[in-house]
């Protein structure tokens, strides 16, 4: 049982656990009906052990990947190992039992094998509505209770057999059962197919093989991760920010406080002295998000696909250097019954503090300040025929500078990775038109050697009358410059209606069910990222390059970058004056 | 009648000519030259010339030629296209630079955006002008502003840009606009390459659509100047013949069409492969087969069922990064090739690909500098590669050199022996080619149990039997020449153009009207593809047409394809449509809601024609078993599961049809070895295709 697999078979086992979760994550988001799933892709799927360690997961959004084994752990407190049947779905979504919140409900089957449970298959997707106070989000709710439909670790199916009178009873607590229902019977549909495809491995190279080569690949992503922290000099490493507010209580900011303790290859994330927990759904499933936030931080700074050619397989090995401390009570870690659904720019704001925490002795690794926020909005409104339409679009912001690059502009960063919905699919089916979606206009990049990204302008306009809910962040904690750079930009939220003649009103970036008339359009302006490095020392050609791309002005070129322009012919305006540039850079160099 | 087909690769020219004498008498040449990747023509039009003279023909009597290119891919690649200008809605001018906004990568602080860091078109040249065309309907809420458009063009004439692309919001459901400011832009810019996004690509979904047209544009200019080159260089040398194209949907079009829209040339390279490999199949009567064409650096796969190739999901079609929505092959390339480099990782893991040794330096048996072992190598250390046999004796290779390689970088570091070490290049590069063919087969719900596995390219059929024994494929087969599979499939593609509209609609919901539209939109697409194969000259008793709608569950974001039978489209039409989708649905998913709403997405409309087919003389029959007249030599040779066996060659241009070879042994061929395993035999077909079967298992 325990001999070592041989370098090869486990290479190949290793690239058929990958393959398995891939195929997981396609069926689910193929099939699937809500435009979260099928075009955001809010989701995960995966391989589990008994013990509850990721054998593998879908290379999905990275909020999910982590978060399953909580859910398992959860789902254990009703459902004792012992208690598994062949055939059995469970469905859960409790975020007091490891759920990473209530929306984001886990599908989960037993694999049998011979007879005998050997691991499970499981799923996370966003579900669009589970009936809470408010259609889609919520943020001011007094309790758990609030948030929809708690469902703790239930059989949905026995040994094979649906539970009809739960499946009606979720059918029935939804807004839009029609896409709930099917996205759930999508669920189960990638479920069954990581069943089938784990025993045909096992069939193919024997359970013992199989089970011995998970272990093996999980210690090598391990020691990959272990091998990185340990090249970081030993010590407590600081960093803070602050968030906008609860929701509720406006113009009171919430600390946020991140140590990051390196000791030989282990490591510590210590929330200590963050905010209390909030009296709204502002707090953070402590298992299925403030966890996973922080594996995430160090898979991306230390393992950073782009800049290593190895792949590293995804799976526990690289959670368990990785401890995290937050105490309870705090916005990190609530106590029941606490609502804890709205968390997804509060789990930002730690990655993006432990980047700065670390970039003193990580310069080559980390980044600027990133936008490390999320514009998480839904529209909704019932229709003539009584039934809901619910839209749940995710907005895009933009990444600080990098050591050897600017910072991406209008993107999903961090924890997030999902797609936008086409403006076109959505004006086919929605009585929601957008009006403007391009990169913002109104502000200058992070400056730096390399300049932050720029942020995203997107306004929606209601074509009959609904309901909104916006969840995000950051309109007051501007995202830092690094060694030298400057600050990048906040965000910002504001209202018109499309009829009148009124100019637009700055709102909070937390709203909570708003009524809106026909013809309100919500714009949201994204926060864009700091500069990294000196902007003096920014090659002129990149400045041109944002200046003819109308990022910025001939006089900020000059005052911020110290790079002078001339009229040129070539109908582009303006093109470097390269003599005039190294002196004015040179006396400003001088101060 | 004499017909060429050439394929340009990275680093070889194939060629094949097909003579068909008056009394109907078949002669087939082949020719490979190195290929000229400054002027692809250059290689194209010297492998001509010396294939006439092989052949013993001049030039101009050359009938046809047919060429597979990947000028249009190479200009994506190198990122060498043109200067675009980009004339879009106001209030949506970064539609191409947001793309979907998810990043390449999920666990990267310090990745690339192409679409940002290398756009198609840069902002600067992206203008917005004032028009608006509203959902569902497409009425006009704000009319086109003329002059703004009319600036624009004049601001990026003064600039110089070669190609101009118009994209506005909502053109699927009303082009007028687009058509408007199209007509504007030609008259101020009468010698720039320009389209509009309607007739690149004329679906719904901005993003892909933008893309699309801007792909378009950028490669346009260029790809015509080598199209222009290629025909003044095939005339300069006496050829008269008329040209067509491989597109990347696996049929030909004319030079001029694939000058208009060269958006469709991105798999013309390996597109012919494809084809080759379907029509291989025909000929050994296999028409279930799994290809994989496995070159240097990377392996093309794809699955052609029932005899028909696989299109991809429009949704998924992708060239550097970037959509492209036009109808392409289901070909999926993954890093495992001959020159794919092993090595020990730093974590102590043993690996194999993507990074690749290329043609230079080459692996490290070229003697040409490598020392890296590679995949060439580890066949080389197992005795599967005979030095004088190699490219017919044209390339020398060492054997020491490969021990050496194999012996230092992995064996020593891994604590295995030399043999051992090469048995896990091939299982780990293999491994990676069965789980991409697995994720292009048993992932869709095709069984490769009931496929044969043709695995060409040079080097294809070494790991052929390998591949097949993984998958569990019904059987393997190695092609007559396998290096030139590609050349050969160009000799049998027919012409294919595509029309395509959005025409969104329930089929449950239908009512007459919004029935006869259907039709209508099919009739006019129809019309559209009959024009072109009008103007190809080909009559119309030679013309076919199919029609298909792409059809999702209400409220679904991914389609799938349908076929619609021709003729009026009625409710008994759309109810049939409904059911066939179900089928799709389950064979895609595994899962169909019978009693949910169907909705059409998009109408396509295929023209084609039956065209002349490249026919091979049969081969005399033999019947014999292990024929000695075509024996070689034996040889001590390692095969996968690490037996050291005596092994005998054999001439495969000696063996004759139904002869057969029992494992172990080898055949050889100047561009190509095929295995053939203990308790495998192979069988020559009538046109000299080998299939290989596991004894006791039955073609």
């Amino acid at each position: 049982m325990s001999k070592t697999i041989d370098p090869i078979t486990l290479q190949v086992i290793g690239g058929a656990l990958h393959a398995i979760a891939e195929q997981m994550g396609n069926v689910l988001y193929r099939m699937s009906y809500s435009s979260i799933i099928r075009e955001s892709q809010d989701l995960g799927a995966g391989l589990f052990d008994l013990d509850y360690n990721t054998l593998c997961e879908s290379d999905s959004t990275p909020m999910h990947i982590g978060s399953i084994p909580g859910y398992l752990r959860g789902i254990e407190k009703s459902i004792p190992l012992t208690d598994w049947q062949e055939g059995d779905v469970v469905i859960h979504n409790h975020p007091y039992f490891g759920a990473s919140h209530s929306p984001d409900i886990g599908i989960v089957m037993p694999i049998f094998y011979c007879g005998e449970l050997v691991g499970f298959s499981a799923n996370t997707a966003h579900h669009l509505d589970i009936g809470a106070a408010t259609p889609g989000l919520i943020i001011d709710v007094p309790d758990v209770f609030a948030e929809g439909m708690l469902l703790n670790g239930l059989k949905l199916v026995e040994a094979g057999k649906r539970n009809e009178t739960l499946w009606r009873y979720i059918s029935g607590n939804t807004r839009v059962p029609g896409l709930v229902m099917r996205d759930l019977e999508a669920q189960i549909a990638s479920a069954e197919l990581g069943v089938k495809r784990f025993c045909e491995l096992m069939d193919t190279y024997g359970r013992a093989t199989v089970e011995q080569a998970s272990k093996q690949l999980m210690d090598y992503s391990e020691s990959m991760l272990r091998r990185e922290i340990a090249k970081i000099p030993d010590g407590d490493y600081f960093a803070e920010g602050f968030l906008d507010d609860d929701g509720r209580t406006r113009g009171v900011h919430l600390p946020i406080k991140v140590t990051v303790r390196v000791r030989g290859d282990d490591v510590e994330v210590d929330l200590t002295g963050s905010s209390p927990q909030v009296p709204t759904a502002y707090n953070v499933p402590f298992e299925g998000s403030t966890k996973v936030a922080c594996y995430f931080a160090f898979r991306a700074l230390l393992l950073d696909t782009y800049t290593n050619t190895e792949y590293i397989p995804q799976n526990e090995g690289s959670f368990r250097p990785v401890k995290v401390t937050a105490p309870l009570g705090c916005i990190f870690n609530p106590i029941a019954p606490a609502a804890c659904e709205a968390r997804f720019n509060q789990i930002q704001r730690i990655v993006d503090l432990i980047i700065k925490a670390l970039a003193p002795v990580l310069p080559d690794k980390c980044t600027a300040g990133n936008a490390a926020c999320l514009s998480f909005a839904s529209y909704s409104g019932v229709r003539d025929s009584g039934d809901y339409w619910v839209l749940i679009e995710v907005n895009e912001a933009s990444m600080g500078g990098r050591p050897t690059s600017d910072g991406p502009d209008t993107i999903e960063e961090l924890m997030r990775n999902t797609r936008n919905n086409p403006l076109e699919d959505l004006g086919m089916h929605l009585p929601v038109i957008c009006d403007r979606y391009e990169i913002r206009d109104d502000v200058f990049p992070g400056a730096g050697e390399y300049r932050g990204g720029m942020g995203v302008v997107k306004s929606q306009r209601f074509l009959v009358p609904g309901f909104m809910t916006h969840e995000s962040d950051r309109n007051e904690d501007v995202p830092w410059g690094i060694f030298g750079g400057g600050e990048g930009v906040t965000a910002a939220v504001r209202m018109h209606n499309h009829t009148k003649d009124t100019p637009p009103i700055d709102v909070p970036a937390k709203i909570s069910g708003l009524r809106a008339e026909a013809g309100d359009v919500i714009t949201y302006l994204s926060p864009g990222g700091g500069g990294y490095g000196i902007s003096l020392k920014r090659d002129p050609a990149k400045v041109l390059d944002d200046l003819l791309d109308g990022y910025i002005t001939p006089e900020h070129a000059r005052d911020v970058y110290g790079v002078v322009v001339k009229p040129v012919t070539n109908g582009y305006q303006w093109g470097l004056d390269l003599p005039a540039t190294a002196k004015l850079r040179a006396s400003m160099a001088l101060g | 009648m004499f017909r060429v087909g050439v394929d340009v690769g990275g680093t070889f020219t194939d060629l094949v000519l097909e003579a068909v004498g008056a009394d109907g008498r078949q002669e087939v040449f082949v020719h490979k030259v190195s290929s000229t990747p400054q002027d692809q023509s250059i290689g194209v039009v010297q492998g001509v010339v010396e294939l006439c003279a092989i052949a013993g023909i001049q030039p101009g009597q050359i009938d046809a030629l047919f060429h597979g290119t990947t000028v249009a891919t190479n200009i994506v690649i190198e990122r060498d296209g043109a200067e675009v200008g980009m004339i879009t809605t106001k209030g949506f001018r970064d539609i191409l630079h947001m793309a979907r906004h998810k990043r390449p990568h999920n666990f990267s602080l310090q990745f690339d955006v192409p679409w940002q860091s290398a756009p198609l078109v840069k902002r600067r040249n992206r203008i917005a002008v004032t028009e608006r065309i509203m959902p569902p309907t497409g009425h006009v809420e704000v009319p086109l502003n003329l002059d703004e458009v009319e600036r624009a063009a004049e601001l990026f004439a003064e600039r110089g840009l070669e190609a101009v692309v118009i994209g506005f919001l909502f053109s699927f459901l009303n082009n007028d606009h687009e058509l408007m400011a199209k007509e504007i832009v030609k008259r101020v810019m009468p010698d720039a390459f320009i389209c509009a996004s309607c007739e690149v690509v004329n679906t719904m979904r901005e993003y892909e659509r933008f893309s699309t047209a801007a792909m378009n544009a950028y490669i346009g200019p260029r790809t015509a100047g080598y199209l222009d080159n290629l025909q003044r260089r095939l005339r300069e040398a006496g050829v008269n013949a008329y040209v067509r194209m491989m597109q990347s949907n696996g049929g030909v079009s004319t030079v001029e069409q694939a000058a208009k829209a060269p958006v469709g040339l991105l798999l013309s390279g390996p597109a012919g492969g494809v084809i080759g490999g379907r029509w291989t199949g025909e000929a050994c009567d296999q028409h279930q087969v799994i290809t994989i064409d496995i070159g240097g650096t990377s392996a093309d796969i794809s699955v052609i069922r029932d005899g028909n190739l696989t299109i991809k999901n429009p949704r998924d079609t992708e060239v550097a990064e970037m959509p492209v929505l036009v109808p392409m092959i289901d070909i999926d390339a993954i890093g495992a090739g001959g020159g794919s480099i092993a090595y020990v990782d730093s974590g102590g893991a043993f690996r194999v690909g993507p990074r690749s040794a290329g043609a230079e330096p080459g692996p490290a048996c070229y003697g040409k500098g490598g020392v890296e072992p590679t995949v060439t190598d580890a066949q080389v250390v197992l005795g599967r590669l005979d030095p004088e046999q190699f490219l017919g004796g044209g390339l020398k290779i060492d054997p020491a050199l490969a021990e050496a390689a194999i012996r230092s970088k992995l064996a020593e570091p891994l604590g295995l022996s030399v043999k051992d070490a090469a048995l896990g290049v091939l299982r780990i590069i293999n491994n990676h080619m069965a789980l991409a063919i697995e994720s292009n087969s048993v992932a869709r719900g095709i069984d490769p149990r009931g496929f044969s596995l043709m695995a060409f390219g040079g080097a294809g059929p070494l790991h052929g039997v390998a591949l097949g024994e993984a998958i569990w494929a019904k059987n393997v087969i190695s092609p007559l020449h396998p290096g030139i599979t590609a050349a050969m499939g160009l000799l049998v593609t027919e012409p294919r153009y595509e029309f395509t509209r959005s025409a969104l609609s329930i089929l449950q919901a239908g009512d007459t009207s919004s029935f006869a539209n259907i039709g209508a939109i099919f009739d006019k697409l129809e019309s559209e593809a009959k024009a072109q194969l009008d103007s190809d000259l080909i009559p119309a008793a030679a013309q076919r047409f199919e029609r298909i709608a792409e059809c999702r569950y209400v409220g679904q974001g991914f389609e799938l394809r349908v076929d619609v039978p021709p003729g009026a489209f009625t409710a008994k039409t759309a109810e049939d449509v409904a059911k066939a989708f179900y089928a799709a649905h389950r064979t895609e998913y595994g899962h169909a809601f019978e009693d949910q709403a169907v909705e059409v997405v998009t109408l396509r409309l295929i023209g084609t024609a039956s065209a002349d087919t490249l026919r091979l003389p049969a081969l005399e029959k033999g019947g014999r078993r292990n024929p000695s007249d075509a024996a070689l030599y034996s040889r001590m040779t390692t095969f996968d599961d690490g037996q050291t066996l005596e092994t005998p060659r054999f001439d495969r241009s000696k063996l004759k049809a139904a002869d057969e070879v029992t494992g172990p042994a080898i055949v050889t061929q100047k561009n190509s070895t095929t295995v053939i395993p203990k308790g495998y035999t192979a069988t020559v077909m009538r046109l000299g295709d080998i299939v290989i079967s596991r004894n006791g298992k039955g073609n």
